[in-house]
C-alpha cells in the first residue's frame, strides 16, 4: 500500500499555525522595507504628488523624445554568400557596348556592389572611345523609375504566361487567316536579333514583314548611292584622313551618323603639333557644334544646301558661280574650291551633308568622286549597318495601317506616334490593327496605344551583339540583373516564335543565339565578351564609281530653293537626341553646347531676324541685343511657327551665326504630350516642385516639331517654308550663361592660327606671350614677369611629393560635353532644374563656356596693338557678331596653389593639400560664400537648398527617388544644405590610385590617377597627373621650360593665383 | 564746471531750471503714451514679426529663398549689415569721440543716438549670422577648444576679424551706453510712485545713489570707456572693409576702404541721427534741448563726411583708369554706365551731390529740409553698400559667370523685417528710458544755456521759478 509523505520546511509548516497560514497566503511574506528608501514616512500617508508625477512624466517624455532624435538609419544589408567577383568597396568594370537607334559605342561600365554607376568609351573599340552625352548619362535610364515592371494587356498589368498565350494564339489566328504581320523597329544592327526576326518571319509565313525606321533619316546617302554607284550602302567616312573638310548642315562632332567616332577623329585632326592640321569649312543654318568648330562658316539656307553643293562643284570644275547665293558665300565658295583645287583626286579631302535629300547626297557624292574620295577618305565596302531605315517603306506601311491592310504590328525599340510626322493619326490609325504590341521599356506615346507592351530590357541588363559596320562586331553584356519584370524583345519573339521555351525573366536562349552566331562568324566566345568587341573579316576591296545621273539632281535641286517664302524651318538634332532621352534629367541639364539653354527646346533665330520681328530699334547695336537678351527677369519672345496644318508655339532664342530668315527647331522634346508615363524628369516643374499644368495636363519640356516633318518622294523632310506669328508674351528660358562674348580678356582665352603657330621665324612670345607688370621700383620703368611677383611664399608642394595637375587643350576640344556629364555622374552633382538654373544657380562642377566673338574686338585688338590710340567701345563688345566664331572653354577649379578661397573662409574649410589640392570640408563648412566671391574663375557651387529632400527638386533630383538614388557612387558623399561644394580633381580617384600603388608597393606611376572628366573625353584633350614627376605627360605638356609645343599658359595668370590648370592655346587653321 | 564764451549759440533755449530738465524728460515715461506711439509700435510690431517670418522660413528652407546665385553670393544680406554697422556709428562717434573733445552739444543727441547704435549693431549682426549656409554651426567661428586639436578658425580670414570687432564694439557701446543711463534711472527710480515701476527702474539704476563717490567714478568710468570706444569706432568699420578690401574682387580690393568706409558710416550714422532725433525732438517737445543749432552741426558734419566720401569715389574712378589694370577699369566704367547704372548714379547723387546743398545756410537750419535730407542719405548709402557689393562681383573676371542679381520677397521681407524691428525697440526706448541724458544736460545749464548767456547767469523771471519750487 502507497504511504503519503509529507514534507515540512519547518514545525509551523507542519503544524500549520495561524501565523504561518496568513504569512503563507501573501506574497511576500515579509513586509517590504518600503519605510526605509521613501524615508521614514508612514507608508499609508505615502501619495506621488500631482508635482512629482508631472515631473516624472515630464522627464520620462522628454528622455523618450530626445532617444527617438536620431538621425535616420538606412540599413544596408550585407552579403550571406558574398558574390565572388564583388568585393565591397572595389569597383568592377565592364566592357559593353552602347546603341540607342542612333548613337553607337563601345564602353566600359564602372559598377559598383553590382550597380553601374558610370562609363567611358573604350579607346580601342569602334568609335576611338568617343561618346556622346547621351551615352555618358544613359546611365541614368536604368534607374528611371517609370519603367515598366511587367507587360502590359490593354494597358492594364499582366503576367508573362498570360501576355504570352494570348499573343501566340492572336498571331496564329492571323497567320493562318493570311493576315499582315508587320514589324516596325529602328535599325537594327544585330545579326542575331535579325536572325531571330528571321525565325520569326519563318514561324509565321510570308506575310510578315520587317520594316526599320529611323527618325532621324540618312535615307537620302543611301539612296543617292544607289543613284550613283548603284548600291545602297551608307559609307564609313575618316575624318581623320581629311585634310580639307566641308559639311552642309551636317553636325558630325555632336550628332551626325556617328558623332562618337567622327568627333574623336575630327579631333585628331585638330592638334597642331601633328604633321598637319585639318582646314575646316562649314555651311550651315543653326549654329552647331560641328559650325562652332569651323575655321571658316557660312550660313545658308537650307534650301540652298543642294545649291550650295552644286556651286562648289562647279567652281572646283572651273565652272560659272550661281550668283543667286548671294556675294558672301559665292565668295567663300570660290575660297573653297581654291583650297580644294590642289586636292583633286588626292583622297584628302572630305565632303559631307547632313541633307535627307537624295539629289544634294548625289552632289556630294559628285563632289567627292572628283577629290578623289572614294577608297580614301570614305570607305564604301567596309559599310555601316546603322541607320538602315527605308522611308518610303515607312510611309507605305504608315499608309497601309491607316488603310487597315495591317493586322498585327510590333513595334520594337522605335516611338512612331511620337516621332513620325503625322504621329497622331498614325496613332488613330493604330486602333484599326487587331495586335499592336510594344517592346518598349516604358508606356510611351506609342505603347499606351498598344494592345500589349512587353518591356524590353534596358541594355545595360541584356545581351546583345552590334555590328555598326561590316567589320566589327561589338558584344553588349549584362553588367545588373534586370531591375524590373521584363525580358528582352529577341527572347520574347522567341517565345511567340516558339523557339524558346521559358517566359520569365532572364534570357537564356537568346544568349545561346548569340554564341552561335559568334561561332558562325569564327570568333572566340570569351575573349569577344572580355573585350566586348572583336574584328570581322570583310575583306570585299571592290572599287566603286560614279555613274550617277547629275542633271536630274541639279533640276531637283533648283526647283527645291524656289518659292521658299519669309522664313524656312529646319528641324535639327542637339544633345536630347531623337527623343529617347526627355526624362533623363542629367540631360536635361546638360547646358546646350551653343546655346546654353537647358531644358527646353526654342526657336533659334538671327538676332538680326529677332529684331525685325518684334520690332526692336536696331539703331545702337547695344540696345537692340539688350532688347532680346535673356537673362533671369529677360524671357525670350514667343512665336508660333507654323509649317502646313501644324503649328508649335515655342520661345525664341536670339542665336548669332543662324542664317537670316531661317528658324531651327530642335528634335527630342515635347515627350509625353498626353500624359505617358515616361520618367518625372519629362515634365516643366514650378517654382515649388510641383508639375506646371495646362488644362488639367502636365506641360512637357520643350515642344514636339516631328510634327513639322513630312513624307516627300518616298523621303522625309526635315526643312521646309513655314510661317512665323508673334505671340504677345514672354517665357523664361534658363540659360547656364547669359553673357557671350569675352570682352577682349586675352589672358583667359588665347588664340592663334596655324600659319603663326608654324612659322619657323615665330616664337612663342608672338602667339603665346606671357603677361607683364609694369615696375616702378628702383626708379626707373621695367616690365616683369607677371608670375615672378607674389605676396606670397613658393607654396611648398612645388618641388615635393605629388602635385597634381591638369592640362586641357583648347584646339582638339571640340565642346562636346562629356566632361560635364560624366563629372556629374561621377561627383554626385546635383540635378537642381530649370528654375534654378535660370537664377544662376546651376550646380554642375565643370562647366562649358563659350565665347562668341563681338562685333567690336577687332577695333579693340587695333586698340591694344596701337599703343592705345583710337577708340573701342566696352558696349559694343558685349555684342556678338552676326557670324561670330566659336571659343568652347572647359572651366573647373584650378586648385590654385595660392587660392584666394582658401585664405577668406573664417573655419578653414577649404585648405591646401600637400599635393597640390584645393579642398573643401564640407562638415566643416559654414556657408558664408566669401569663398565663392573671391574665386576669380567662379568655379565654387553652393548648396542653396537641400537637394537630396527639398520639395523643389523631388521630381528632377535622382537623390530624390528610391531607384535613382542607385546611381550615386559611394566613394563621393552628398553634400548637405548650406556647404560650398566643387571640382575635387576627383579626390576619391586619386585616393584609389594611391591605393592600389601602395598595395602594389610600387611609386604612383603617370596614368594611375585620371580624374572623371579626363578618362571620359573622347577627344583626349584633358590630361590629368603629377606636376612633380618630371617624366609624367602633365609635365611634358605645360612645363614651359622644356616643352616643345609651347602652347601652355594658365587662364588669369596676372591675378597671380598660380593655378594647377593650364590651357593649351586655341590653334585655328584660318 | 567748463566755462564757455559769451558768443558761443546757447545749446540750452528759455529758462530751464534743473528741476525743468527733470521733468521734460521724465515726462514721456511718466505719463500715458500718446495714441500715435501705439499707431507706431504696432506698425513696426507687425513690420519685425514679418521679417521673423522671413528668417525663420530663410532658416528652415535654405539661403535658396534669396535672390543670390553662383556669381553674386552676397547681395543684400552683406548690404544690409555694412549698412546696419555704418548707421550704428553714430552713437559712439558721438558719445565718445565728442565727449572726448568736450563738445557740449553732444549731449542733446548722445542717449538717443547711442540707443541707436545698439540696436543697429543688433541688426548689423543678424545678418551675418542668417546669411550663413549653416547657422547651426556658426559657433565654429569663435576659436573654441575641440577634440580634434587642430581643427581652429582662420585668422587670415576678414569675416573672422569682423566677429571679433563687430562683438567688441556692440559690448563697449552697450556698457557705455547703459552706464550713462545709470544716474537718469537713478533720478527716475525716486519719481516714479507706481510700485513696479520704482522696483524695476531700482534694479536698473544698479543702486545708484548720486552720493560725490557715485559721480566720482561715473565720471571715470565714463572717459575710460570713452578713451577705449573711440579706436573701436574707427577699427570697426575698417575691419568691415576689410572683407572687400582684402579679397581680389576688382571693385573690393582696394586700399582706400578703411577711411572710406569709416567716413561713410559716420556719415549715414549723423543721417539716421537726424531721422531719429528730429522726430523724437517734435513728438517729446525736446524744443529745448535739441534745436536748430545742433541740427546745423550735425549737417556740418555731414557735409565734411560726405564729402571725404565723395572725394573716395572720385579717388576709386581715377584709381582704376590709371592702374591700367583692365578689369579694375571695367568693374568701375561697368559701375556707372553697365546694368547697375542706376544703383551707381543713386549713390552719386545721394551721396555726393546733395549733402553739397548743406553749404547753404539757409538749408543747413531748416528742419524739414534737414529731415528730408537725413532720408536721402540713408538710402544713398544703402545704394553705395549694394554698390559696392553687388556690382563688383555681378561682373567680375569671367565673362561666362556674368549675371545679374534680382532679390526676393525673401531678401525685402527681411531687411523691412530688421526694420521693424529696430524701430520697435527705438520705441519701446524711448517710452520707458530717458532719451536725453539728464544729468548730463545739467552740467551745461550753467555754461550753455540760452538764459545764462543773457548776461545774468539766468534770465529773466529764473528766481522767480526757483521759488515756486
Amino acid at each position: 500500500m502507497s504511504v503519503k509523505k509529507t514534507y515540512w520546511k519547518g514545525l509551523s509548516e507542519k503544524n500549520q499555525t495561524p501565523e504561518f497560514v496568513e504569512a503563507n497566503s501573501k506574497e511576500f511574506q515579509e513586509d517590504l522595507p518600503i519605510d526605509q528608501f521613501i524615508g521614514g514616512e508612514d507608508v499609508d500617508q505615502f501619495k506621488t504628488p500631482r508635482r512629482d508625477f508631472l515631473k516624472y512624466m515630464g522627464f520620462s517624455v522628454a528622455a523618450a523624445t530626445l532617444a527617438s532624435c536620431e538621425a535616420p538609419v538606412i540599413k544596408s544589408i550585407p552579403y550571406t554568400n558574398k558574390p565572388e567577383e564583388i568585393t565591397p568597396g572595389v569597383a568592377n568594370w565592364y566592357r559593353s557596348a552602347f546603341y540607342d537607334g542612333s548613337d553607337f559605342s563601345n564602353v566600359l561600365v564602372k559598377t559598383r556592389e553590382a550597380r553601374p554607376i558610370w562609363l567611358k568609351g573604350v579607346k580601342e573599340g569602334y568609335a576611338k572611345g568617343g561618346i556622346t552625352p547621351r551615352i555618358s548619362t544613359s546611365i541614368l535610364n536604368l534607374y528611371n523609375s517609370s519603367r515598366l515592371n511587367g507587360p502590359l494587356a490593354n494597358g492594364k498589368e499582366s503576367s508573362w504566361e498570360s501576355v504570352d498565350k494570348n499573343i501566340k494564339s492572336e498571331l496564329n489566328k492571323i497567320a493562318s487567316s493570311g493576315g499582315n504581320i508587320r514589324i516596325l523597329s529602328n535599325t537594327i544592327i544585330s545579326p542575331s536579333t535579325h536572325k531571330v526576326i528571321g525565325e520569326f518571319k519563318e514561324a509565321f509565313g510570308s506575310n510578315v514583314e520587317h520594316v526599320q525606321y529611323d527618325p532621324i533619316s540618312y535615307n537620302g546617302i543611301r539612296k543617292a548611292n544607289e543613284a550613283s554607284f548603284g548600291a545602297d550602302f551608307l559609307p564609313d567616312y575618316h575624318f581623320d584622313k581629311a585634310k580639307v573638310i566641308v559639311s552642309i548642315n551636317a553636325d558630325f562632332i555632336a550628332n551626325w551618323i556617328m558623332p562618337t567616332k567622327y568627333g574623336v577623329d575630327y579631333s585628331k585632326t585638330r592638334k597642331p603639333e601633328n604633321d598637319w592640321m585639318s582646314k575646316h569649312y562649314q555651311f550651315e543654318s543653326v549654329l552647331s557644334l560641328t559650325g562652332s568648330n569651323a575655321d571658316y562658316r557660312a550660313q545658308i539656307k537650307p534650301s540652298q544646301e543642294g545649291i550650295v553643293a552644286s556651286t562648289i562643284l562647279n567652281a572646283l570644275e572651273g565652272g560659272k558661280l550661281d550668283a543667286s547665293l548671294g556675294e558672301n558665300l559665292v565668295a567663300r565658295i570660290q575660297e573653297l574650291a581654291d583650297v580644294l583645287k590642289p586636292f583633286k583626286n588626292k583622297g584628302e579631302t572630305l565632303v559631307v551633308s547632313g541633307s535627307n535629300n537624295s539629289s544634294v547626297q548625289m552632289i556630294v557624292n559628285k563632289i567627292n568622286d572628283v577629290l578623289g574620295n572614294y577608297g580614301s577618305t570614305i570607305d564604301a565596302n567596309n559599310s555601316l549597318n546603322v541607320f538602315n531605315g527605308d522611308d518610303s517603306a515607312v510611309e507605305t506601311l504608315v499608309k497601309d495601317v491607316n488603310a487597315g491592310k495591317v493586322d498585327a504590328l510590333l513595334v520594337y525599340g522605335s516611338n512612331p506616334v511620337y516621332s513620325l510626322p503625322n504621329g497622331a493619326a498614325f496613332a488613330e490609325a493604330l486602333g484599326k490593327v487587331k495586335l499592336t504590341i510594344s517592346f518598349s521599356e516604358y508606356a510611351d506615346e506609342t505603347a499606351t496605344k498598344c494592345t500589349y507592351v512587353c518591356p524590353d530590357h534596358n541594355y545595360l541588363e541584356s545581351w546583345n551583339d552590334l555590328m555598326p559596320t561590316k567589320g566589327h562586331y561589338a558584344l553588349q553584356q549584362p553588367v545588373i540583373t534586370p531591375l524590373y519584370d521584363t525580358r528582352q524583345a529577341q527572347e520574347s519573339l522567341m517565345v511567340w516564335a516558339g523557339n524558346a521555351s521559358r517566359g520569365d525573366g532572364e534570357s537564356t536562349e537568346y544568349y545561346d543565339v548569340l554564341q552561335t552566331n559568334a561561332e558562325q562568324l569564327g570568333l572566340e566566345w570569351n575573349w569577344s565578351v572580355h573585350d566586348g568587341f572583336n574584328e570581322v573579316n570583310s575583306n570585299n576591296s571592290s572599287s566603286i564609281e560614279f555613274k550617277g545621273d547629275l542633271n536630274n539632281a541639279l533640276s531637283t535641286i533648283k526647283k527645291a530653293a524656289e518659292n521658299t517664302g519669309t522664313w524656312e524651318f529646319i528641324a535639327y538634332q542637339k544633345e536630347l537626341g531623337a527623343g529617347q532621352y526627355a526624362a533623363n534629367a542629367w540631360l536635361q541639364e546638360l547646358p546646350d553646347a551653343v546655346t546654353k539653354v537647358v531644358w527646353d527646346n526654342y526657336i533659334t533665330m538671327a538676332p538680326s531676324d529677332c529684331y525685325k520681328t518684334f520690332g526692336i530699334d536696331t539703331d545702337n547695336p547695344k540696345s537692340a541685343w539688350d532688347g532680346v537678351h535673356l537673362g533671369q527677369e529677360e524671357p525670350a519672345y514667343v512665336a508660333t511657327v507654323k509649317v502646313g496644318e501644324q503649328s508649335l508655339k515655342l520661345p525664341v532664342y536670339p542665336l548669332p551665326g543662324q542664317a537670316a530668315g531661317t528658324i531651327g527647331i530642335s528634335f527630342g522634346y515635347g515627350r509625353g504630350e498626353n500624359q505617358e508615363n515616361i520618367g518625372k524628369a519629362a515634365y516643366q516643374v514650378g517654382e515649388y516642385g510641383d508639375y506646371l499644368e495646362e488644362k488639367g495636363k502636365k506641360v512637357p519640356v520643350g515642344g514636339n516639331v516631328y510634327k513639322f516633318t513630312s513624307f516627300k518622294d518616298g523621303e522625309i523632310v526635315y526643312a521646309g517654308p513655314a510661317e512665323l506669328s508673334v505671340n504677345d508674351e514672354k517665357y523664361a528660358l534658363a540659360c547656364t550663361q547669359t553673357h557671350h562674348t569675352i570682352m577682349g580678356r586675352t589672358s583667359i582665352l588665347k588664340e592663334t592660327t596655324y600659319d603663326v603657330y608654324t612659322d619657323p621665324a615665330t616664337q612663342k612670345e608672338d602667339y603665346n606671350p606671357s603677361h607683364v607688370l609694369h615696375s616702378h621700383a628702383e626708379g626707373g620703368h621695367s616690365t616683369v614677369d607677371a608670375t615672378d611677383i607674389s605676396l606670397w611664399d613658393e607654396h611648398p608642394v612645388e618641388h615635393v611629393g605629388h602635385r597634381w595637375g591638369m592640362s586641357i587643350d583648347l584646339s582638339s576640344c571640340n565642346g562636346c560635353g562629356v566632361c560635364i556629364t560624366s563629372c556629374h555622374s561621377e561627383n554626385n552633382v546635383p540635378v537642381v532644374g530649370k528654375d534654378e538654373v535660370r537664377r544662376s544657380r546651376d550646380m554642375q562642377w565643370l562647366r562649358m563656356d563659350r565665347y562668341f566673338t563681338s562685333i567690336e574686338d577687332d577695333n579693340r585688338n587695333a586698340w591694344q596693338s596701337n599703343k592705345r590710340e583710337g577708340s573701342f567701345d566696352y558696349d559694343k563688345m558685349e555684342v556678338p557678331e552676326d557670324n561670330p566664331a566659336v571659343m568652347f572653354m572647359p572651366m573647373l577649379c584650378q586648385h590654385c596653389n595660392h587660392a584666394p578661397c582658401e585664405t577668406v573662409c573664417p573655419v578653414a574649410a577649404t585648405t591646401h593639400s600637400n599635393e597640390g589640392l584645393n579642398m573643401m570640408a564640407y562638415n566643416r563648412c559654414i556657408g558664408t560664400r566669401y569663398c565663392g566671391n573671391n574665386c576669380p574663375y567662379k568655379v565654387r557651387r553652393f548648396n542653396w537648398f537641400n537637394y537630396r529632400d527639398y520639395r523643389k527638386f523631388k521630381s528632377i533630383n535622382p537623390t530624390q527617388d528610391e531607384m535613382a538614388r542607385m546611381v550615386l557612387n559611394p566613394d563621393v558623399v552628398v553634400r548637405s544644405r548650406g556647404v560650398m561644394e566643387k571640382c575635387s580633381f576627383c579626390v576619391q580617384r586619386i585616393q584609389e590610385g594611391k591605393l592600389n600603388a601602395k598595395k602594389e608597393a610600387r611609386p604612383v606611376v603617370d596614368g594611375d590617377v585620371v580624374t572623371a572628366c579626363a578618362d571620359a573625353c573622347p577627344n583626349g584633350c584633358i590630361t590629368f597627373g603629377d606636376w612633380n614627376d618630371t617624366s609624367s605627360e602633365i609635365r611634358r605638356i605645360t612645363d614651359l621650360d622644356t616643352n616643345e609645343t609651347n602652347r601652355s599658359y594658365q587662364a588669369l595668370e596676372e591675378v597671380g593665383v598660380k593655378p594647377n590648370v593650364w590651357y593649351q592655346l586655341k590653334v585655328r587653321n584660318t | 564746471m567748463h566755462k564757455e564764451a559769451d558768443i558761443r549759440k546757447p545749446l540750452i533755449l528759455g529758462d530751464k531750471t534743473y528741476r525743468d530738465i527733470t521733468d521734460d524728460i521724465i515726462r514721456p515715461i511718466e505719463s500715458k503714451a500718446p495714441k500715435a506711439w501705439y499707431i507706431l509700435i504696432l506698425l513696426s510690431g507687425i513690420l519685425a514679426l514679418w521679417g521673423i517670418g522671413c528668417i525663420v522660413y530663410l532658416l528652415g528652407t535654405g539661403v535658396g529663398v534669396w535672390g543670390l546665385n553662383k556669381t553674386v553670393e552676397w547681395a543684400w544680406d552683406i548690404t544690409n549689415f555694412v549698412w546696419w554697422v555704418g548707421i550704428g556709428h553714430a552713437g559712439t562717434l558721438i558719445s565718445a569721440v565728442l565727449l572726448l573733445f568736450r563738445q557740449k552739444w553732444r549731449f542733446a543727441i548722445n542717449r538717443a543716438a547711442e540707443a541707436m547704435t545698439i540696436f543697429a549693431v543688433m541688426m548689423a549682426g543678424l545678418f551675418p549670422l542668417i546669411h550663413m549656409g549653416r547657422l547651426w554651426v556658426g559657433y565654429w567661428v569663435f576659436p573654441l577648444p575641440n577634440q580634434f586639436g587642430s581643427m581652429w578658425v582662420n585668422f587670415n580670414s576678414p569675416l573672422l576679424w569682423d566677429v571679433f570687432a563687430i562683438s567688441t564694439y556692440f559690448s563697449v557701446s552697450l556698457v557705455f551706453w547703459y552706464i550713462g543711463l545709470l544716474p537718469d534711472f537713478g533720478t527716475i527710480r525716486d519719481r516714479v510712485t507706481k510700485p513696479l515701476a520704482k522696483k524695476v527702474y531700482g534694479i536698473l539704476s544698479f543702486g545708484w545713489t548720486g552720493d560725490a563717490k557715485a559721480w566720482n567714478r561715473f565720471e571715470l568710468v565714463s572717459l575710460v570707456l570713452a578713451g577705449l570706444a573711440t579706436p573701436l569706432v574707427f577699427s570697426v568699420h575698417s575691419i568691415v572693409s576689410f572683407d572687400f578690401a582684402t579679397s581680389i574682387v576688382p571693385g573690393w580690393h582696394t586700399t582706400i576702404f578703411p577711411p572710406y568706409f569709416v567716413s561713410g558710416a559716420v556719415f549715414s550714422g549723423f543721417a539716421m541721427v537726424q531721422t531719429l532725433m528730429l522726430v523724437l525732438r517734435k513728438a517729446y517737445k525736446l524744443e529745448a534741448y535739441l534745436h536748430v543749432k545742433h541740427v546745423e552741426y550735425m549737417n556740418i558734419v555731414i557735409i565734411v563726411t560726405g564729402s571725404i566720401v565723395g572725394v573716395a569715389y572720385i579717388t576709386e574712378l581715377f584709381v582704376s583708369w590709371y592702374s591700367g589694370v583692365e578689369y579694375e577699369s571695367y568693374a568701375f566704367l561697368n559701375r556707372a554706365t553697365g546694368p547697375y547704372w542706376w544703383a551707381y548714379w543713386s549713390m552719386m547723387t545721394c551721396n555726393v551731390i546733395s549733402p553739397q546743398l548743406f553749404w547753404f545756410k539757409k538749408l543747413r537750419t531748416s528742419l524739414v529740409f534737414s529731415f528730408f535730407m537725413s532720408l536721402i542719405i540713408n538710402i544713398g548709402m544703402w545704394f553705395e553698400r549694394f554698390v559696392i557689393i553687388v556690382t563688383s562681383i555681378h561682373r567680375d573676371y569671367v565673362p561666362s559667370s556674368w549675371t545679374y542679381f534680382h532679390p526676393t520677397w525673401v531678401d525685402i521681407g527681411v531687411f523691412m523685417g530688421t526694420l521693424g524691428i529696430f524701430f520697435t525697440l527705438y520705441l519701446l526706448f524711448s517710452r520707458y528710458f530717458p532719451v536725453l541724458p539728464i544729468a548730463e544736460l545739467k552740467s551745461i545749464l550753467k555754461s550753455s544755456s540760452e538764459s545764462y548767456k543773457e548776461g545774468f547767469g539766468h534770465g529773466k523771471g529764473y528766481w522767480d521759478k526757483q521759488l515756486e519750487h
